[in-house]
């Protein structure tokens, strides 16, 4: 029992957090409630604020399967599912999000109704399956094929990738937020045909201004955990991230949760107080953690290891001034495309041609002042898979931050070795000690 | 002997043998060489500005061992391969790069590309992932950045004429090539589906002006030739990833199958559609490249706006091209292959397998690693699908 204390202790969550969470939670049976109550149901996918305040002006109760597999994973639910889509014939190297909700598609099928074990109630049959071409382009698929047990239509909404430094040529960013514009345009007279109600402007300008305040506060919430020690580990991260990056339920209530969130970092960082009790460590977590493993983060702040940033994809754009955009779907997409490209022109500078993904570790690393990282490749997923390397060798050869792999995977448990990861750590803990010499032989501030 | 100082199907072999011959002869006679990768950077342009066009491929024969400090092991195999070869020195004749947004991995390959090794001109072409109109007008604009990237390159415009001629010429390439697709339909096919592939990255790897020559070469002597396939107790058509070497197809055909179609992207997939000429030249290229390119990593939906799906609609109407396919060159089985880690061929595949059950046409499904000697273990596999289909 007083182990288990002590373990309590190392890391020190934020209370704010907890009532945060609990939000999130019940928005999962808040949301299965308002589709048993007759409330349109569309499964969507993390579009960065791009197709969201569409659905909710409208209306309509948005479901995420992306982070249902993490519930899933979490709960440790998800082999059934994962299970299912393989013997349906897809791949098991495909992504374990998508896994997941095919398997829970086919069963939903099967059963015509929501499976009755399934988790947090399950998901609710859509009247739409809305794909968005933002990062992993190859989602868009996954809503496609899901075409195989539920009958609902799939729309897709892109957003443009320019290059780094093709995105600095005249005229790309304009053509690139009108092109949004039209995409957002047409969804809505796509949803006004689909669920004969008509847009509500004056909610959609309330929820898209909401949205932007939303992640102008989380923005300020991170920027707090440059001080030392860093009063926010990643976990309180990850459990909150989801009230910006899946915005269902109550923007107003998420927005009040936030600004709590804000004045305890704030205090925390005015007084000293970190989120691991002694800093040793300062550490980058390199994309998604094993949801089902997430005691491992315990364990790793019991040697002082404080994570004070985590990868770029699930934190909010940088903030920016939107007051002179009177259009609320110009104010939307400039939001998506300034999340999407916000690190570009400082990328650019640097000779950095990955400006999402890998340059934000380069630059987050030296604001930050990270000791390492620790990058966990994802085996079922390209997108937060490809760049890990380069991000890698981009933190040593030019920073001199090292930083060690722990291959796994969002959902499948199987693919996780915990006890590797550990002793690796050990290592880790060498070399971030031998390169922080290295760092003040050659000048660097920390 | 040359690749130069052969011709028809000899010269192919030549050239597939030893890929950069004559991209570097060019090169050392003045012409800029532009390496590009997948089917997106648009021809046109570069036969428009005279640039020697070379597709950036893989090498199955090679085994990866630079590319994995820059890109993990579990990304698209012969995208790997590619950028090993890079890394290697293999495409150091280039005088630029042109990448595109092909898929996600695709993209996150271009930019590792130009960090590494930093070519003296680079330009990323964004390629929507959706064929709608405002994808198809995003996307026309993209391409006339590309070619503002190409105007400051040269140090040259191009007028609207230029592009129609060029257009003209890649047209008269692909319809040289189905004329040569079209020898293969009788039994036994004039041409293996080896040969083919020897043909189509030899016209990947010259101008496109020389490659109507060696087509028009290689068409007269398929006519005429005395010595080609046997007759096969099976004919098949080939789906799916790239393939860019003889050796998944030799095996196939050693086992008693002539692969005498194919829908892959060093083959029809690449040549099939023409650019629809337009008053405005660059609406049919943006047309042609993004619409009719029918690849996985582009979205094609039936029905598209409608308020249900119909999922036999949907992959009838993704799909059926492949029922065209098989009944014009009379094939009697489909061999749907995919890399490993290619998530875009995956998630079809359930699909596609669903429409050819549905229209009685037999399949398999195979996955390999973009490396010779990983396909012994596929061949028991083509054998079993072969018995099973009589």
């Amino acid at each position: 029992m007083s182990e288990e204390k002590k373990k309590k202790k190392a890391m020190n969550r934020l209370k704010t957090m907890y009532a945060l969470r609990a939000n999130i939670d019940q928005n999962y049976e808040r949301s299965v409630e308002a589709v048993k109550a007759g409330k349109p149901a569309a499964w969507s996918m993390v579009n960065w604020w791009e197709s969201d305040p569409i659905l909710k002006a409208m209306d309509i109760e948005i479901i995420y399967p992306e982070n249902y597999g993490a519930v899933s994973a979490a709960m440790g639910r998800a082999q059934k599912y994962l299970d299912r889509a393989d013997a349906e014939g897809f791949p098991t190297h495909m992504c374990g999000y998508a896994r997941n909700g095919i398997g829970y598609a086919a069963e939903m099928k099967e059963l015509g109704h929501i499976p009755p074990d399934a988790p947090m109630g399950g998901m609710a049959k859509p009247i739409l399956l809305l794909a968005s071409g933002a990062l992993c382009d190859a989602r868009i698929k996954w809503f496609q094929s899901l075409g195989r047990y539920l009958d609902a239509p799939v729309w897709a909404v892109e957003l443009p990738h320019p290059g780094v430094e093709e995105s600095q040529m005249p005229g790309v960013r304009e053509k690139s937020i009108q092109f949004m514009v039209k995409e957002l345009k047409e969804l809505i007279i796509f949803m006004e045909r689909l669920t004969g109600r008509k847009m509500d402007w004056a909610k959609l300008e309330e929820i898209t201004d909401d949205l932007i305040e939303i992640n102008r506060i989380w923005y300020d919430i991170n920027e707090f955990r440059k001080v030392r020690p860093c009063p926010m580990h990643s976990r309180d991260f990850w459990s909150c991230m989801n009230a910006s990056l899946y915005p269902a339920g109550d923007t107003k209530e998420s927005l009040k949760l936030y600004r709590d969130m804000y004045d305890e970092v704030k205090e925390r960082a005015e007084n000293k107080i970190g989120a691991v009790e002694n800093e040793k460590y300062r550490m980058v977590f390199g994309e998604l953690p094993p949801w089902h493993a997430l005691k491992i983060f315990d364990e790793l702040a019991e040697r002082g290891w404080n994570f004070v940033v985590e990868s770029w994809a699930y934190h909010p754009p940088k903030p920016m001034d939107y007051s002179k955009i009177s259009d609320p779907l110009e104010r939307i997409a400039t939001q998506t495309y300034q999340w999407m490209t916000g690190y570009f022109a400082d990328a650019l500078k640097e000779k950095e041609y990955m400006g999402y993904f890998a340059y934000p570790y380069l630059e987050w690393a030296r604001t930050f002042q990270c000791d390492g990282g620790l990058f966990h490749p994802l085996l079922t997923c390209r997108t937060a898979t490809n760049h890990l390397i380069l991000a890698q060798d981009r933190l040593l050869n030019k920073l001199h931050v090292p930083s060690l792999i722990a291959e796994g995977d969002i959902v499948d448990l199987k693919l996780f070795d915990y006890a590797d990861t550990m002793r690796k750590a050990v290592v880790l803990e060498e070399m971030m000690d031998h390169y922080k010499k290295v760092r003040q032989e050659k000048g660097f501030e920390w | 002997m040359t690749a130069q100082e052969t011709k028809g199907l000899a010269r192919a072999k030549a050239l597939y043998q030893d890929r950069s011959q004559r991209a570097k002869e060019l090169k050392a006679e003045g012409k800029k060489v532009m390496g590009y990768f997948c089917l997106y950077p648009v021809l046109e342009l570069f036969t428009a500005f005279d640039i020697v066009p070379y597709r950036i491929l893989g090498d199955m024969g090679e085994p990866i061992t630079k590319a994995d400090s820059c890109l993990p092991t579990i990304v698209c195999p012969f995208i790997r391969s590619a950028l090993d070869l890079g890394l290697k020195g293999r495409y150091d004749f280039f005088d630029g790069v042109v990448m595109c947004h092909s898929c996600e991995v695709g993209e996150k390959a271009a930019h590792i590309w130009r960090i590494y090794m930093d070519p003296s001109f680079y330009h990323f072409l964004d390629t929507p992932h959706t064929v709608h109109q405002n994808a198809q007008d995003l996307f026309k604009e993209q391409i006339l950045d590309f070619q503002k990237s190409l105007e400051k390159f040269t140090g040259k415009e191009v007028s609207r004429e230029k592009i129609k001629e060029a257009v003209e010429i890649c047209n008269e390439q692909r319809t040289l090539v189905r004329e040569l697709y079209d020898l293969r339909k009788s039994d036994p096919p004039l041409i293996s589906g080896a040969e083919i592939i020897e043909v189509m990255v030899a016209l990947m790897s010259i101008p496109v002006a020389e490659g109507i020559a060696l087509l028009k070469d290689i068409i007269s002597d398929v006519r005429s030739r005395t010595d080609g396939p046997q007759k096969k107790p099976h004919r098949v058509l080939l789906w799916g990833t790239v393939i860019d070497n003889t050796a998944l197809i030799d095996m196939i055909e050693n086992v008693g199958a002539s692969v005498v179609m194919d829908d892959t992207c060093v083959g029809s997939r690449a040549y099939f559609p023409l650019v629809e000429v337009t008053e405005n030249p660059y609406d049919g290229i943006a047309k042609r490249y993004l619409v009719d390119i029918k690849c996985p990593r582009t979205f094609h939906e039936a029905n598209y706006g409608g308020t249900k799906k119909d999922y036999i609609e949907d992959v009838s109407y993704r799909f059926s091209y492949l029922k065209d396919y098989a009944r014009e060159w009379n094939a009697d089985g489909v061999i749907l292959q995919s890399v490993r880690y290619c998530d875009i061929h995956g998630y079809d595949t359930p699909g596609l397998q669903d429409y050819l059950n549905h229209i009685g046409l037999p399949n398999i499904y195979i996955e390999h690693d973009y490396n010779e000697g990983a396909l012994a273990p596929l061949r028991t596999r083509i054998q079993g699908f072969l018995e099973l289909i009589g």
